[in-house]
């Protein structure tokens, strides 16, 4: 079988599959399934700016958060449906607007930049809230769990989608070289200020959709827990045990991290952050490209030898 | 009429002026030869033709315009292309990446991919790196990437090529065929070429005219052989009194 038509046909069963969930179950299995897609939604994005730039960014919380923000803003002023696109459409601007100056620092500076900005929104909108005298808000009258459910797989299709088709395309080669040598790339004509912000402004578009959409499922909303920088983290664990050059990468990723979480956090959650933290390192030493790298890697070197 | 023209170019790094005054021509269709020591500035010249610096003074222009102060990606985009000293291949990406890159970004900037991978392979092919297509750029000896540089700066469909270099490093093989390289450029793809080398041999056997340049000064131009035995350059080289 040829090998192209693999992949695109095992990433759209996950997804009939995850749309199908529903019919078959409740309660439970369906919140893993959840958080499953929820972190494929962002980890897609985030590789999108990241994975393919390598401009490592530690700050995507803020998408989150703010997305969430939007709201708890708009909550009952408009369909929850528009509410979820306008959160989506005002972390593009933020991207834009931060991206600029931003994307001019590379290596650590960028990340510790990318975290400081995140850090920064925050603390804004905690004095803003303050402000208003809000110590959190509560959202009532939510959508069901299964409603929220379909959007976050929609989500994490939308991110999929958008992250294979940047990388197979001329933006995606344009992204590559930057990552590979930013001198070398604009010599040749990439005009790699601009490839950078878009690169950030798409990679922001659905975190802020997942954001706005996660807020409604906690009906809770506290700055401090939606701009928690563990989002932001363990987007960057996702996507470096998974591999992040790739669409599989973070579905691998994530499928991990679940696996994980859920044996552990229930049989031996004094452990989990342990172990998480030792397989990161492990991952960093031993399989830089993530699971998806390796495996490729792997299938090569055999084709390689099996072939007279 | 010339293609290339260089202005009372000077360059300050801090309190160091590593370029002072520098001015000549290239005319469509010429190899011009930058000679000088290590120091000279011929890189900083460059890198100041260009984009990746920028001059202090002077007027940098191409066909009849002004290219100073634009970004790299607009130079390239005007029909400049460079290679560097310390080659700087895509080292991750596959051999024909490195070419399609410059074939969708360069000024003819082909928008499919597919495509730009065929005109990529055939600029690999006319420069003898066809078989090499999927390879990644990194596992390329030096000589290959040096070659890659080339065929990357020819996918752009640029009219001058800044060459740094192109030899050091290279076997006595490899300098000849890299002659014939740079030789082919001209004659067969119609290139105008401003070629900074070491390899003595190269630039009298490649350059129409040499430039010499001496504490970020240009020193002679003219006719390679007659330049290459001048009083000056022979004092830029060796010192006073050797001459």
């Amino acid at each position: 079988m040829n090998r192209t038509a693999i992949l695109p046909l095992v990433l759209a069963l996950l997804f009939a599959a995850g749309l199908l969930l529903p019919a078959l179950t409740t309660g439970y299995w369906l919140g893993v399934a959840l958080t499953f897609f929820m972190w494929v939604g962002l980890v897609q994005s985030w590789v999108i700016l990241s994975g393919l730039t390598g401009y490592l960014s530690l700050g995507h919380a803020v998408f989150y958060g703010l997305g969430a923000y939007v709201m708890v803003l708009t909550w009952g002023q408009m369909p929850f449906e528009l509410a979820i696109l306008s959160a989506g459409l005002a972390c593009v601007l933020l991207a834009v607007a931060i991206g600029v100056p931003c994307l001019r620092v590379r290596g650590p500076y960028f990340v510790i930049l990318t975290f400081g900005v995140s850090e920064l929104v925050k603390f804004i909108v905690v004095n803003i809230e303050a402000g208003l005298g809000r110590a959190g808000r509560l959202i009532f009258g939510a959508p069901l769990i299964e409603t929220l459910y379909y959007w976050i797989v929609v989500l994490a299709l939308v991110a999929t989608a958008l992250a294979f088709l940047v990388s197979n395309s001329r933006l995606g080669s344009g992204l590559r070289a930057i990552r590979e040598d930013e001198t070398a790339a604009e010599t040749t004509g990439v005009p790699v200020t601009r490839l950078k912000v878009i690169a950030f402004a798409l990679s922001a578009f659905v975190p802020g959709m997942v954001g706005a959409v996660m807020v409604l499922r906690t009906t809770y909303f506290e700055t401090i827990h939606v701009f928690n920088p563990i989002t932001s983290f363990t987007i960057v664990t996702i996507a470096i045990i998974g591999g992040s050059d790739d669409v599989r990468g973070p579905i691998l990723g994530a499928a991990f991290l679940m696996i994980l979480s859920e044996t552990l956090l229930v049989n031996a959650p004094e452990v989990y952050m342990i172990i998480l933290g030792a397989l990161l390192i492990l991952f960093v030493l031993l399989v830089p490209k993530g699971i998806a790298g390796g495996l490729s890697g792997l299938l090569a070197r055999r084709r390689r030898e099996g072939a007279p | 009429m010339s293609l290339l023209a260089i202005d009372r170019v000077s360059k300050q790094f801090g309190g160091l002026a590593a370029l002072s005054d520098v001015s000549f021509d290239v005319g469509a269709g010429e190899i011009v030869g930058l000679m000088g020591a290590n120091g000279a500035g011929k890189t900083t010249l460059l890198a100041l033709i260009a984009g990746n610096l920028r001059p202090n003074g002077g007027h940098i222009s191409f066909d009849g315009a002004r290219i100073d102060g634009l970004s790299p990606s607009a130079i390239c985009h005007r029909g400049i292309g460079r290679t560097f000293q310390i080659v700087r291949p895509f080292a991750g990406l596959s051999v024909r990446e490195n070419v399609a890159i410059a074939v969708m970004y360069g000024p003819g900037g082909e928008r499919h991919r597919r495509r730009a991978e065929e005109k990529a392979q055939a600029i690999l092919d006319a420069f003898g790196l066809g078989p090499r297509g999927d390879d990644l750029a990194g596992s390329l000896t030096l000589a290959g990437r040096k070659r890659l540089e080339v065929a990357r700066v020819m996918g752009t469909g640029a009219k001058l090529l800044l060459l740094d270099e192109v030899m050091a490093g290279l076997t006595a093989a490899e300098v000849a065929e890299t002659i014939e390289l740079v030789r082919d450029l001209k004659v067969r793809h119609g290139m105008t070429i401003l070629i900074i080398e070491h390899v003595m041999k190269a630039l009298l056997r490649l350059s129409d005219r040499l430039v010499v340049m001496h504490h970020g000064r240009v020193v002679a131009i003219g006719d390679p052989h007659e330049v290459a035995g001048s009083a000056e350059v022979i004092e830029a080289y060796f010192g006073k009194g050797r001459a």
